[in-house]
């Protein structure tokens, strides 16, 4: 063989070999391996697939459930709000509901109560209505009855009035013929009238004495050096003190004209002397700011009532208790002071200077007269200016009460005397004359113990009487020459005294 | 004719029964072995589809890492599977028991394998060093685009000839000239693949060809096939990567047989007046001054043999694999020392 038929041949060989190999191999069991693989490979595929459509399916299906879950999470978290929200509700419903059948009732009640009151209204109101008419009925009464009782009253004072009158009228007639009886002495009684109602008076019956009328010249004394200031006379009795520019007090018997006692102690120049009622005390108003307060029987200085800061020129002693001194002195005071207790009680200030000072009968009043012409009353306790009255236009120089206390005599520089009734501080009187002219700011007048006359001095030595009841000067006193200081009447009636710058006091009955 | 050839070569597949290691077996009663067909060119790992699910239910819990043997012989993973038949079976077993391992991959004697991707890679590298064996430089696969590597090499995978047919001229390997596939083939048109080159036309030419040499020693005799005793370590084989010088001699042809002389001369020496028999040559019981040298026992390409008068030509165009490697099994008895 050639070799390339040798490897044609070789060739062929390697073919068959080739396809023997197929047969024995693949050609063998290829089919068997794919039938048996086959429904495996198909079953397996198709399980694939479906595992894979599942499982894709499943993914889809969980995540739906993750969702579904939230919102189931959420759903439920939500309702679980709301029905607590429900429950809180009801529970707020019934509360709600039980509060309203509570308001429900109360309202009921509270209109069940309404009406009452409106019914008890009502009937109040007709009530009240009813009330009203009587009232008004009533205050038409009253009012007539009022009206009625005024009348009547009227009508009753006036019947008074009348029979007031008749009485006076009566007791006039009856005076009268009293009067007749007892010519002299009934007149004053009938006199004491004040404002239609009959007052008896018998104050001043105690010691009334009728006093005389002075006319002659009894004793001329040379009491003081220098002028005699102040003279008063013991109650009761025709002694007289006398205090002067010498500084003493003395003492005279009028009768005799002898000096009984000598006072001495004072410091200053005596301006106003005051006796108590028991005769017991002299006490002076000095010029060195003192009063001096001796006891007569022993004739020694008890008290020294210092206080006053300018010179003393008024004094005077309660006649109800010996206790209360008041004083007026230049420094615009007046102090009342208490003699057991030996110091100034209480001190009243005024803007103008006093002269001349008074107590009341009751022991509860100031009389005092000013410059400036008032005369002003004091309450003693609580040291009130309780009125004032002008007396004169010029200074008041003296004020004495009379001895029944209505009756107070001022006398002023512009010389005129005035009465005033103490209670009414009205003019009683007015005297004057023509050659009367006051000596000085402390020229004292008196009244007599019967009230009817008035003895003052003047300038020219002369002393005038006039009686009260008339008006008229009834005496012209002639005996000294030098001005008349001080006038002072004693309390037996007779005699009259009088000092005089010089000295000297005459005594005149 | 010609194209039959290639055809069969293309289209064989061997019989495995897969076998699943008692060691990896969990379930009970163990599953019985998988049937597959494996195909010749393709490779063992790409088969582990197919078998995992048949065993994965009996699998033990953890990673996989598979790994084949034969007889206790692990079997190297990135030789074609046809090789591995012809090569360790000397009495072609059919159905081929294998067994198959999920656990305990031994690294000392195997190469990772990552699947797919790894054997890809070696084909692909494999056709890079054929055709720098070819043509001296291997810009023409680096060329080729990543789709048409792609596709070239899931028709190997697949096994679809046709696909392989038209994406494979694109590597411009140069073949070598058969006349005689030519005239195998005047019948049937002539296939592109054997379109003379220009380095044929009228000189003497020198083609290399790349060739897979895979010498299997014994250390004794054997009668028949059947005695032939297995195989223990891979130390017995050994491996030659070595391209066959073609020399085109006018008149001449370049045998199956030069071929191998070329590769294994040791073993070849004179004996290339005889005429090899179909099966083997097998006449190594003559102590005629063979006892010092080997004997060829064996020459397998393609699970087949043949006479070794073939022309190379035709043995290389139509019995290479798609890589254009010739994987050359060789049973050989050592020589004796």
């Amino acid at each position: 063989m050639s070799q390339e038929e040798k490897a044609m041949e070789a060739i062929k060989d390697a073919l068959r070999a080739l396809r023997k190999r197929h047969l024995l191999e693949e050609g063998a069991h290829a089919p068997a391996i794919s039938a048996l693989s086959r429904p495996i490979i198909s079953q397996g595929s198709e399980w694939k697939e479906k595992t894979e459509k599942l499982e894709t399916e499943l993914q889809q299906c969980y995540k739906a459930q993750s969702r579904l879950s939230e919102q189931l999470v959420i759903e439920v978290a939500e309702s679980r709000t709301s029905k607590a929200i429900l429950q809180e509700k009801e529970l707020l419903i019934n509360d709600l509901q039980k509060e309203l059948t509570q308001r429900r009732e109360e309202c009921t009640q509270i209109q069940e109560e309404l009406e009452e009151k409106t019914k008890m209204v009502d009937v109040l109101i007709a009530e009240n209505q009813e009330i009203r008419s009587q009232l008004e009925e009533m205050t038409g009464r009253v009012q007539k009855a009022e009206s009625e009782n005024k009348m009547l009253i009227d009508r009753w004072m006036l019947q008074k009035m009348q029979d007031a009158e008749r009485l006076n009228e009566a007791n006039d007639l009856y005076e009268e013929m009293l009067a007749k009886l007892k010519a002299n002495g009934l007149e004053t009684l009938a006199r004491q009238q004040v404002d239609g109602i009959v007052r008896r008076n018998e104050d001043g019956t105690d010691h009334f004495v009728e006093s005389t009328i002075p006319s002659t010249c009894g004793h001329r004394i040379h009491a003081h050096e220098g002028g005699c200031g102040s003279i008063i006379f013991e109650y009761n009795s025709g002694t007289l003190f006398t205090g002067g520019q010498d500084r003493a007090v003395k003492m005279w018997d009028t009768n005799s004209g002898a000096l009984i006692k000598s006072l001495y102690g004072s410091l200053g120049n005596i301006l106003d002397m005051a006796v108590t009622h028991d005769n017991k005390s002299v006490i002076a108003a000095t010029s060195s700011n003192n009063l001096f307060v001796w006891d007569v029987s022993s004739g020694r200085v008890r008290h020294t009532l210092t206080g006053h800061t300018d010179k003393v020129c008024a004094v005077d002693v309660s006649k109800f208790s010996s206790r209360h001194v008041v004083s007026a002195a230049y420094d615009r005071t007046i102090k009342l002071w208490d003699l057991h207790k030996g110091y100034c009680t209480n001190t009243v200030l005024f803007t103008s200077n006093c002269n001349a000072i008074c107590l009341s009968i009751d022991g509860l009043t100031v009389f005092s007269g000013h410059m400036d012409g008032n005369l002003r009353l004091w309450d003693i306790q609580t040291g009130k200016l309780l009125s004032e009255v002008a007396g004169h236009s010029s200074a008041v120089t003296s004020v004495s009460l009379s001895r029944n206390g209505n009756r107070i005599l001022t006398s002023g520089r512009d010389n005129v005397h005035n009465v005033f009734d103490t209670r009414t501080l009205e003019i009683c009187g007015t005297l004057r004359a023509s050659g009367n002219r006051l000596a000085s700011n402390w020229s004292r007048s008196c009244i007599s113990p019967d009230d009817d006359y008035v003895a003052a001095g003047s300038a020219d030595g002369t002393v005038h009487v006039w009686s009260l009841s008339k008006g008229n000067i009834v005496s012209i006193l002639k005996e000294q020459t030098s001005p008349i200081l001080c006038c002072s009447w004693s309390g037996i009636g007779k005699p009259l005294a009088s000092a005089d710058k010089n000295g000297y006091v005459c005594t005149w009955t | 004719m010609a194209k039959e050839a290639v055809k069969y070569v293309w289209e064989g597949a061997i019989p495995l029964q897969i076998h699943l290691h008692k060691s990896d077996v969990a379930s009970h009663p163990a599953p019985p072995p998988a049937l597959v067909l494996a195909p010749r060119i393709g490779y063992l790992p790409l088969l582990i589809p197919l078998i995992k699910p048949y065993f994965k239910d009996s699998l033990p819990p953890g990673e996989d890492s598979i790994w084949f043997d034969y007889k206790g012989f692990p079997l190297k993973w990135y030789i074609p599977t046809g090789v591995l038949f012809d090569l360790l079976c000397a009495e072609p077993e059919r159905p081929w028991n294998l067994t198959i391992h999920f656990r305990g991959y031994p690294s000392n004697i195997l190469i990772p394998c990552e699947g797919e991707d790894s054997v890809k890679w070696n084909f692909v590298n494999s056709l890079k060093e054929a055709q720098y064996i070819i043509n001296g430089n291997c810009k023409n696969v680096m060329n080729m685009s990543q789709s048409d590597q792609e596709d070239l090499w899931t028709s190997v995978m697949n096994g679809d000839l046709d696909a392989y047919t038209r994406l494979s001229p694109k590597l411009k390997m140069g073949t070598v000239e058969d006349e005689f596939s030519r005239k195998t083939s005047l019948s049937s048109p002539q296939s592109q693949q054997v379109v003379p080159e220009t380095e044929v036309a009228g000189q003497v030419k020198t083609a290399r060809i790349p060739v897979r040499l895979y010498v299997r020693s014994l250390n004794k005799d054997f009668e028949n096939l059947e005695d032939v005793p297995e195989i223990d370590t891979w130390d017995d084989i050994s491996y030659l990567n070595r391209p066959v010088e073609f020399l085109k001699e006018e008149g001449k042809c370049f045998t199956l047989r030069d071929a191998i002389k070329s590769l294994l001369p040791e073993f070849m020496g004179d004996r290339a007046q005889r005429s090899g028999e179909e099966r083997s040559i097998d006449d190594t019981e003559e102590a005629d001054g063979s006892r010092e040298m080997g004997e060829i026992k064996l020459v397998r390409i393609q699970g087949i043999e043949m006479k070794l008068e073939i022309p190379f030509s035709w043995v290389v165009n139509n019995l290479m694999n798609p890589e254009f490697y010739l994987h050359i099994s060789v049973l050989v008895k050592a020589p004796q020392r």
